[in-house]
């Protein structure tokens, strides 16, 4: 068992999310930076999609037994009861993962352990004093000690989306600058600074909602771009000018309020 | 039928009339590189695995809309103590009296046109159009569970208590959304709906 002593910054449980809910009304949830989440549970051997605990920081974390953890700093560690481990997101990144070998044991709210930001379902925020069941030791092998953190994309890959149209030059209008990441941290999604919008006549006043994805951009109607993440609502009212590449998403999520990034043009493989 | 990509792994069918039926028509097509089908007020956007959007593109080509069968297990009767907060303000705007309002709500036979807004929140289609009239134009903070409410064209019960901008006519004790059923929304795309007024 883990227990908390700080419950640091925006902690929760999360794994791959509920899949296939969408039309119910039920967002996904998971891990916002999901290849940090799955890297972290391979390296105590886990299967990818147990269930980790996802902090922006502050995390201090107390082994009620001997533990197996890993950070995605990509280090592991053997705790001994009573040892006290801080996890912190590497420097110039929001999130952090922590997996336990055997993953966190906590109930499975419509197929998750998702916490989910929206709508509060599955295992609550992560408290002081909580203590979190770890499940049965996996018998895999541990194989490597370390593994180097992936980089992250420098210019984030966008496609068009369903009212690119609705825009002059249609993504050019995204790709053309550097966008800074304004606002607090947030699983929902990424909010930039306010652009300047050149419209074209297919644009309207307004836009019935219809379904999100993981990656859509947004923009609202004080024009601000915002990159959907894994928390998303299942459904939306604002145009969508672009859609950001699944494997460049964690680039998105992991860049800080403050801080600038650059998306370019791709194609539908 | 009109779809359009919607980034790598996903298609939105836009310009339908019927979103429930179109979703139903989708998921008929039994592909397991599907993984959510999207209806909303006149789009269904469908996300499939990664590598899969071709194929399913020219899956999509074939869909025709598939209505549900309104059988009588398959309608959704909901009990409605009809002592809404916003029940003379309805009748104010509609022009009919109270009584009115209430016989007019409970007498339409709905259909779940998409889910939305929060899980298990329905979007009922064939509210008497007597009764369509924009949302509230100050949203209240709070409306509790099992809330009945119009706005629109739409009627819906609150799944879960939340703020809200429609108008409320009345309050139901049945749950339509409960995570230890499955599936956890009783109201879901497609589904028959009836009001019933009973007393308090």
């Amino acid at each position: 068992m883990i227990r908390i002593v700080e419950p640091g910054w925006a902690t929760t449980v999360q794994d791959h999310g509920r899949i296939g809910l969408a039309h119910l009304g039920v967002p996904r949830a998971g891990a916002v930076d999901r290849p940090a989440h799955d890297l972290v549970n391979r390296l105590v051997g886990n299967a990818v999609q147990d269930a980790t605990i996802e902090t922006a920081g502050g995390l201090v974390i107390e082994a009620a037994g001997p533990l197996i953890v890993a950070t995605s700093d990509g280090t592991r560690h053997t705790l001994r009861p009573g040892t006290r481990l801080r996890v912190d997101p590497q420097p110039d990144r929001v999130w952090a993962y922590l997996a336990v070998r055997g993953g966190l044991d906590v109930s499975v709210v419509l197929g998750a352990r998702s916490h989910d930001t929206l709508a509060g379902i599955g295992p609550a925020p992560i408290v002081a004093g909580a203590v979190l069941p770890v499940g049965p030791d996996p018998q895999t092998e541990l194989t490597t000690d370390y593994a180097p953190t992936r980089a992250l994309a420098e210019a984030v890959r966008v496609t068009p989306g369903p009212e690119a149209d609705w825009f002059e030059g249609g993504t050019e209008q995204i790709t053309a600058r550097s966008w800074r990441v304004s606002g607090h941290v947030s699983r929902v999604g990424v909010r930039f600074e306010s652009g300047s919008w050149t419209r074209t006549p297919a644009a309207h006043d307004q836009l019935a909602s219809f379904g999100l994805v993981e990656g859509a951009v947004q923009v609202t109607p004080r024009g601000e771009a915002i990159v959907m993440l894994a928390n998303h609502p299942t459904t939306g009212g604002y145009p969508v000018i672009a859609v950001v590449d699944a494997g460049d998403l964690a680039a998105v999520a992991q860049t800080r309020p403050g801080s600038s990034l650059r998306f370019v043009a791709s194609s539908i493989a | 039928m009109r779809r359009r990509p919607y980034g790598p792994t996903a298609w939105i069918i836009d310009e339908v009339d019927d979103p429930a039926a179109w979703a139903s028509g989708v998921r008929a097509l039994g592909s397991t590189a599907i993984v959510e089908v999207v209806p909303a007020e006149d789009t269904v956007v469908v996300i499939c695995t990664a590598g899969a959007h071709a194929d399913v593109g020219s899956l999509l080509d074939l869909v025709a809309p598939v209505d549900r069968p309104a059988t009588a297990e398959s309608a959704i009767e909901i009990d409605v103590v009809y002592d809404g907060a916003d029940l003379s303000t309805v009748a104010e705007l509609t022009g009919l009296s109270v009584e009115g309002v209430v016989s007019l709500h409970a007498a339409a036979t709905y259909t779940v046109a998409f889910c939305g807004f929060s899980p298990g929140f329905a979007y009922l289609r064939g509210l008497d159009e007597r009764l369509h009239i924009p949302r509230r134009s100050t949203p209240r903070t709070a409306v509790p569970t099992g809330s009945v409410a119009i706005a629109a064209r739409y009627s819906a019960v609150y799944p879960s208590a939340s703020p809200g901008g429609w108008h409320l006519l009345g309050r139901t004790g049945s749950p339509v959304w409960d995570v230890d059923e499955d599936p956890p929304a009783r109201l879901d795309p497609g589904r028959t709906v009836k009001f019933r007024a009973v007393r308090p």
